[in-house]
């Protein structure tokens, strides 16, 4: 006796809904109400209702066969993903393979530059964005400090897929950034987009693509990190163009800009520091995400930790995650200040 | 420069909202911008509109804010689309013009200065200058001659180099002038071009634009909220109440023959002494009644013949211009031409009859 049988009764279903089959596993519910004796009152029980249960998918089965379980829906849904991974596969693995390549390279190209060649190159890097000699004396020491105690290469691991990771969400949130302070439209559709990016659980974006690649290819996590990094630069391109002064907007057209005139020659250019406060906040995803990537074979830092987490190592985990927050430091210090370098290129003019 | 233009707007309409020509229909019926608001949603901008810019005057547009003054302005160049009429350049109708010509009038024919300036913050004092030019297509070679030239003109010689927010309101504005001068463009628009600097500034300014106008003669569309400044520019004056023109023409005339309680009221307050000129209050004629105490220019101010004559209103002057007689001015006359035409509603000047006595 199921609590909803009645609904079936009355609508007259109860042949459409055939015997209840017994013959699949048991849920926990079931096993339970089997040891529960059930107690027949004839008059109005109010522990009955008071139990009620919601009219679940579950609850609706007892009563109805035909009504599947929740269980079937999740390996339904399981099913259907591999059911559709073979034709997705054929799209997403030649589209995303240059991903692999460039990850494959970059992590190549790191690992045989002796440090002797990489140090300087590093800090001639930091030299041109920041022009700030305190700040490479910083990078310099962190980084030497990272050598000593043998963590460079990890570390460079690291650098090398925040790199080529933080590199190709510029590439594509940017362009989408303008799509979307053009057309309201397309700010509609990508933001909810953009919401689900930024609020999945990051462990729950590796499901999929789990299933979707090997895990021996590097672009597995290579999407998964871009995936959760290339939202504020998408958010921040938006913002800052639509923020651009609307007075500058004007005299842009009233001076015959053509549309491309005026994105290359007022738009950009004034939105750059909210562009490059989102390039910043892109690069610190990144490095977050690149910690948990190491539980799909991403390489550098995070599998010392993912290490320290599994052995108890409990020294390797800290010494790692040490090694994680000076390249979060340096990597933070120097986007900020050529941040503050472009900011003070393009004062806003007093009014 | 060495080409002008005309332009004349006819039947203009705009309303403001989500369905404005079924909102167009009931402003052709008659119905007036709060009736609008208050039944059908939509605002009212401009209704109907006529004014003739002629090539190589400045016309000054003057009204309060919400007028739509600065709405009206933005049609000349299509920033904003009429809901009806025509705006006439040269005789085209410009609202019949694709992207592709639309652009090539506001590069060629058309620049305009702006009350907040909107300037290029990242881009140097010259650059900006050459701003008009480079959107052509041109380089920074090409104009940079004239840039600095104009720079120089305007009174901003040797800050090429300097970025706009390291320059003061009224340099900044320099630099939107120069900007639209290095255009080349026969056609100025000034959106409340000086109405953000300070009074002592702003009259340099209006200097500036005279004697510039004198020697370039472009056609310009000034907006004003300010009518000692209107007042001053003038040559054609369009006086703007809730989107429709009260009352346009000689600023003289306009101020001597006011047709509308709202212009009274609007003149009541300035310094007509100082606005006035010999050639608007003097009597036509070759013959003076009485013996001349002297000659006064046909623009000179009333004031400046009241400093003249002491105070003495039996006098009377014999009104030349380029030195020849073309009037006399008799200072009774002069004085009665100081007190406003209408008193305002509440009678608190004396009537005119008073002072003949």
């Amino acid at each position: 006796m199921a609590t909803y049988d009645f609904v079936f009764e009355s609508a007259g279903l109860r042949d459409w809904c055939g015997e209840p089959q017994q013959t699949g596993p048991m849920t926990m519910a079931d096993l339970l109400a089997r040891g529960a004796t059930a107690t027949d009152s004839t008059g109005f029980d109010w522990g009955k209702l008071w139990a009620l249960p919601f009219p679940s998918l579950d609850e609706l089965n007892k009563a109805c066969a035909a009504i599947p379980r929740s269980r079937d829906l999740t390996r339904s849904l399981e099913a259907g993903f591999l059911n559709i991974r073979d034709s997705l596969r054929v799209v997403l693995d030649p589209l995303t393979q240059p991903l692999s390549w460039m990850l494959e390279w970059a992590l190549h190209i790191f690992a045989v530059t002796p440090w002797w060649i990489m140090l300087p190159l590093l800090l001639a890097v930091v030299w041109v964005a920041s022009r700030s000699w305190t700040l490479i004396a910083f990078v310099a020491g962190a980084l030497a400090f990272l050598l000593f105690v043998d963590h460079y290469s990890f570390a460079m691991q690291t650098l090398s897929i925040i790199f080529v990771c933080a590199f190709l969400c510029v590439l594509f949130g940017v362009p989408i950034g303008i799509a979307m302070s053009r057309s309201d439209t397309m700010q509609r559709l990508t933001i909810p987009v953009l919401d689900m990016l930024q609020t999945l659980p990051t462990f729950v974006y590796l499901i999929p693509l789990i299933f979707l690649f090997s895990v021996t290819e590097p672009k597995l996590y290579g999407i998964a990190i871009i995936l959760y990094a290339i939202v504020p630069v998408i958010r921040l391109t938006d913002l800052g163009i639509r923020l651009v002064d609307k007075d500058v907007i004007e005299a842009a057209e009233a001076f015959g800009m053509t549309r491309h005139q005026k994105l290359v020659r007022v738009q950009i250019p004034l939105a750059l520091p909210n562009i490059m406060a989102g390039v910043n906040q892109t690069i610190m995803m990144s490095l977050a995400m690149v910690v948990i990537a190491s539980l799909v074979s991403a390489p550098g830092l995070g599998v010392l930790v993912l290490r320290g987490i599994r052995n108890l190592e409990l020294g390797v985990g800290l010494m790692a995650g040490l090694g994680i927050v000076l390249l979060a430091v340096i990597l933070d210090r120097v986007t900020k200040a050529a941040l503050a370098r472009v900011n003070a290129a393009s004062s806003v003019p007093r009014h | 420069m060495d080409q002008q233009a005309s332009i004349s707007i006819r039947n203009l309409y705009k309303v403001f909202g989500t369905q404005p020509l079924k909102a167009l229909a009931h402003v052709r019926a008659g119905m007036g911008k709060s009736e609008l608001m208050a039944q059908h949603r939509h605002v009212l901008g401009l209704r109907d509109i006529n004014v003739d810019m002629r090539a190589g005057e400045i016309t000054v547009i003057m009204g309060l804010s919400g007028s739509g003054k600065s709405t009206l302005i933005r049609h000349v160049n299509r920033l904003i689309e009429p809901t009806a009429g025509e705006i006439l350049v040269n005789g085209e109708n410009i609202l019949t013009f694709g992207e592709t010509r639309l652009r090539d009038l506001r590069r060629k024919q058309m620049s305009m200065v702006f009350q907040h300036f909107a300037l290029l913050p990242h881009r140097t004092v010259l650059d900006n200058a050459g701003m008009a030019r480079a959107v052509r297509g041109e380089t920074r070679a090409d104009y940079e001659r004239d840039a600095r030239a104009w720079l120089d003109r305007v009174g901003l010689g040797g800050q090429d180099g300097q970025y706009p927010h390291q320059l003061s309101g009224g340099m900044q504005q320099r630099v939107g002038i120069a900007r639209a001068l290095t255009s080349n463009a026969p056609i100025m628009l000034m959106d409340e071009a000086f109405s953000a600097l300070d009074p002592l500034i702003r009259t340099d300014m209006q200097d500036l634009l005279l004697e510039l106008q004198q020697e370039l003669q472009k056609t310009i569309v000034f907006i004003s909220h300010d009518l000692d400044e209107a007042l001053k520019l003038a040559d054609h004056l369009v006086i703007l109440k809730d989107g429709i023109v009260v009352q346009q023409g000689e600023p003289q005339e306009i101020l001597l023959n006011p047709n509308d309680p709202y212009i009274v009221d609007f003149i009541s307050d300035i310094n007509r002494a100082r606005v006035l000129r010999v050639r608007s209050v003097m009597d036509a004629g070759m013959a003076p009644p009485s013996d001349p105490a002297g000659t006064v220019d046909a623009d000179a101010t009333l004031e400046s013949v009241i400093a003249l004559s002491g105070g003495d209103t039996a006098l009377v002057y014999t009104v030349l211009r380029d030195g020849k007689q073309v009037g006399y001015l008799d200072m009774q006359k002069l004085v009665r031409a100081l007190v406003p035409t209408q008193a305002p509603r509440t009678s608190r000047k004396k009537p005119p009859t008073a002072m003949t006595g």
